[in-house]
């Protein structure tokens, strides 16, 4: 704005204000002169403009890509095929037989209880490992082969037949009574059925070979038996000619027919030894020989794997694992090596629904006569080993120890006995309440002095100068005639394998070197199927041989426990000559050392 | 011991997945006869899916992993094809578009349940926090399930494939209600954890 403008407006401002107010003012010029002075600026606006151009992208080049990889790299795959189960097995189930017990109960296929494989540990190939893994349970598994079976089985017989299954050697060692055989029958059945086995022999003590041949009749009445039997030209035929699955021979046998029963071509998938404590001693002839018979699987039935010593396991893994085992080991590393091999259930443990087993311990003062005639034969006895000093041998000690039990027994100058006066009496009680009793001795001639003693019982003799044939009838009398309530029975042929579980009282009139036995002859009674409690009497001449006998025993048991730790074992063990010798505190002589009981 | 392979004509296959905290997911498939007895078993390494398939298959990530990936895998190295398959985890009912034999859910339960499920929930369900929403979301809901029962089973078919259920018990015949078609899952997870100890150690 020039300065000549400006001033015009001002003066206009003030004429504004005269006007309004009427308060006069005084004003100065306003007019101020104007004149342009040269800055340059119109020049430049004449000048043309100098343009200058930045270019902007506006659009990149390349995308930016994140890739993410969605499809997954092939997967890796473990696959096992197993071989054919159902085109194989040499055995199919019997069509249903009139009157025929039921199969495995096929709603037990859905139960909650399944029974699956124990896959034994030094199981090392993983396909064979999966193979008994995924196996079915027991219980669909028999179900789906339509089985027959006379009951159902007990919950733990399930479990040792799921033990045996798989293994390759294997020993079954529950306590008598809990159905070993039972449990071997019927794993050797599936193994048949499922194709896995084809030749299986079963060796076991004479008197019994008729017990399993009625057992396999119960328990696998599919499964044809083959019992070798009869002059050697028979046997021979019957080793080589495969007609029957399932051969069954007694341990003599293996004597008489060693070199067939070795031979290449005898190969057979199966080889089961009940009452397997007949190999304890592995340089026995019957050791040796069952060792060397070429086989697959080696299974043993016994309830006394320990017997005597520990020595006795060796000796049975010496043919069922040579070398697993060793004389060297102490029992707890022999425990644990042994462990996934052997199975031992006692009833205790089991069978908490079976009737309790009651012990009476009958310890007796002898009778004077008795106790006149024991002073004398102890005495001249004693003074008679003396005077033999480093001549004296185990078998002399054993010559008295066995005299001095049967003038316990019985008084040899006139009859009286203490323990026959008491067994008397506890008879009576037996027969006027219509139950049965079993009275055991180790000899012939007790049994056969009881029996005339007992006339009045009418009791029926079961020993070894009895007949196989006449056997059969005893026990079918004792079993059915209500007039024949007592049978007189020895260890040696009464202590295994039978089933007498309708008696109610067991005796035991003398005790025998090795407790186990006497549980084994108890069991006869007391086992599956008994229906009431089992009362055992066991008898003992106080002050006597019998007592410091029974004292030294009771104190070995504990390496039975060790060895097979968990499972109560039999209540001791045998007597070797050291201790046979003290119970006369009599020095040992410097010989060889044998075991003696 | 002789494995060879056999024919699987008659067989009744079963598959499941095992979820292991920190391997992933493991996939066993057992070929039984129709006695119950084993003649194929086929398992897979551990599956463990990335990050980018967790955010992009979203929902449908684990029938595509339980079906597609695993189940498929599978079912494709056994011998032959079985009568029908069976399953006890919902997202491998996914398989059923892989294959041409009828697919059925096994309600491992124990039978004295009065009333099943009447559908079938993810297994693998996330908390609900963690949970998106998709707009096309039929994708990743799992299948509507249509329950029958077969002798002591209780079965789950995909509804919209029931037309298979009467093939399937075609199939299944008398078999069916003496098996407990819930106890071979029992025997695939022992074994997928043995072969994983034995192929780690």
């Amino acid at each position: 704005m020039s300065d000549s403008l400006r001033s015009d407006a001002v003066q206009k401002a003030w004429s504004w204000h005269a006007a309004d107010d009427p308060i006069a003012t005084t004003s100065d010029d306003p007019v101020v002169r104007v004149e342009p002075f040269s800055s340059g600026l119109s020049a430049a606006l004449r000048r043309a403009p100098r343009i200058k151009v930045r270019p902007i992208r506006l659009v990149e080049e390349r995308s930016r890509v994140v890739s993410m990889m969605l499809a997954s790299p092939s997967l890796r795959v473990t696959s096992v095929r197993f071989a054919a189960a159902a085109d194989a097995p040499v055995i199919r189930p019997l069509p249903s037989r009139d009157g025929a017990k039921p199969s495995f109960p096929a709603d037990r296929s859905c139960s909650r209880r399944r029974t699956r494989l124990r896959v034994p540990r030094d199981t090392v190939k993983l396909e064979d490992r999966l193979f008994y893994m995924l196996q079915p349970p027991l219980e669909s598994w028999m179900a789906g082969l339509a089985l027959e079976v006379p009951f159902e089985p007990f919950a733990y017989q399930l479990e040792g037949i799921a033990f045996l299954y798989p293994r390759l050697a294997a020993i079954l060692a529950d306590e008598m009574g809990l159905g070993k055989t039972m449990q071997a029958i019927t794993a050797i059945r599936l193994l048949l059925h499922a194709g896995e086995i084809r030749r299986v022999l079963l060796l076991c003590p004479k008197p019994l070979v008729g017990n399993w041949r009625r057992e396999f009749g119960l328990w696998a009445p599919e499964i044809p038996l083959d019992i070798i039997e009869g002059n050697r030209a028979r046997r021979g035929w019957q080793w080589r000619h495969d007609t029957m699955p399932v051969k069954i021979a007694n341990y003599e046998l293996l004597h008489r027919d060693d070199d067939l029963l070795t031979s290449a071509e005898m190969h057979v998938d199966l080889v089961v030894l009940d009452e397997s404590q007949r190999i304890k001693n592995r340089s026995s002839r019957t050791a040796r020989v069952a060792q060397k018979i070429p086989r697959t699987r080696s299974w043993a039935l016994t309830g006394t794997p320990v017997e005597n010593s520990a020595e006795d396991l060796v000796g049975i893994f010496e043919f069922l694992a040579p070398g697993h085992l060793s004389s060297q080991m102490k029992p707890r590393q022999m425990g644990r090596l042994a462990g996934d091999y052997v199975l031992r259930r006692t009833k205790d443990q089991v069978l908490s629904q079976l009737p309790p087993k009651l012990y009476r311990d009958a310890d007796l003062e002898l009778s004077p006569e008795q106790r006149e005639s024991y002073r004398l034969a102890e005495d001249e006895g004693v003074l008679r080993l003396t005077h033999m000093g480093e001549a004296a041998t185990i078998h002399h000690v054993l010559e008295l120890i066995l005299r001095l039990k049967q003038i316990c027994n019985f008084d040899p100058a006139t009859g009286h006995s203490a323990k026959l006066d008491r067994l008397c009496a506890d008879l009576e009680e037996v027969a006027q309440s219509r139950q049965k009793a079993i009275v055991f001795s180790q000899w012939v001639e007790t049994l056969k002095t009881l029996s005339r003693r007992l006339a009045r019982f009418a009791p029926l003799e079961y020993h070894g100068k009895v007949s196989h044939r006449e056997r059969s009838r005893v026990l079918r009398e004792f079993e059915h005639d209500p007039n024949r309530s007592v049978l007189l029975m020895s260890y040696g042929t009464g202590s295994v394998g039978l089933n007498l579980q309708f008696a109610s009282y067991v005796f035991l009139f003398d005790r025998w070197w090795n407790p186990a036995v006497e549980d084994q002859a108890i069991n006869r009674a007391h086992r599956i199927g008994v229906t009431g409690p089992v009362t055992v009497t066991r008898f003992l001449s106080l002050a006597t041989i019998e007592e410091r006998i029974d004292q030294i025993l009771t104190e070995k048991r504990e390496l039975f426990e060790t060895i097979l730790s968990g499972t109560p074992g039999p209540r001791n063990l045998g007597l070797n000559r050291d201790e046979i010798f003290g119970l006369f505190q009599l020095r040992t002589p410097q010989t060889p050392n044998h075991r003696a009981a | 011991m002789d494995h060879s392979a056999e024919s699987t004509s008659g067989s009744i296959g079963f598959l499941t997945v095992i979820r292991h905290a920190r391997h992933g997911l493991f996939g066993g498939y057992l070929v039984l006869n129709r006695a119950g007895r084993p003649l194929e078993f086929h398992c897979t390494a551990p599956v463990k899916p990335s990050r980018a398939q967790e955010i992009l298959y979203g929902p449908t990530l684990e029938p595509y992993l339980y079906g597609e990936q695993i189940g498929s895998t599978l079912i494709r190295q056994a011998n032959g094809e079985p009568l029908f398959l069976c399953t006890d985890v919902a997202p491998a009912l996914e398989v059923a578009k892989h294959v041409d034999f009828p697919v059925v859910l096994v309600d491992t339960r124990t039978n004295d349940t009065p009333e099943g499920p009447t559908s079938v929930s993810n297994d693998a369900a996330e908390p609900d926090s963690a949970v998106i929403r998709r707009l096309d979301e039929a994708h990743g809901s799992p299948p509507a399930l249509a329950w029958f029962r077969i002798g002591p089973n209780r079965l789950g078919m995909i509804a919209r494939r029931e037309t298979d259920r009467g093939s399937f018990e075609e199939r299944l015949g008398k078999v069916a209600a003496q098996l407990d078609l819930s106890e071979p899952f029992e025997r695939i997870r022992e074994a997928i954890e043995e072969a994983q100890r034995g192929r780690h150690g």
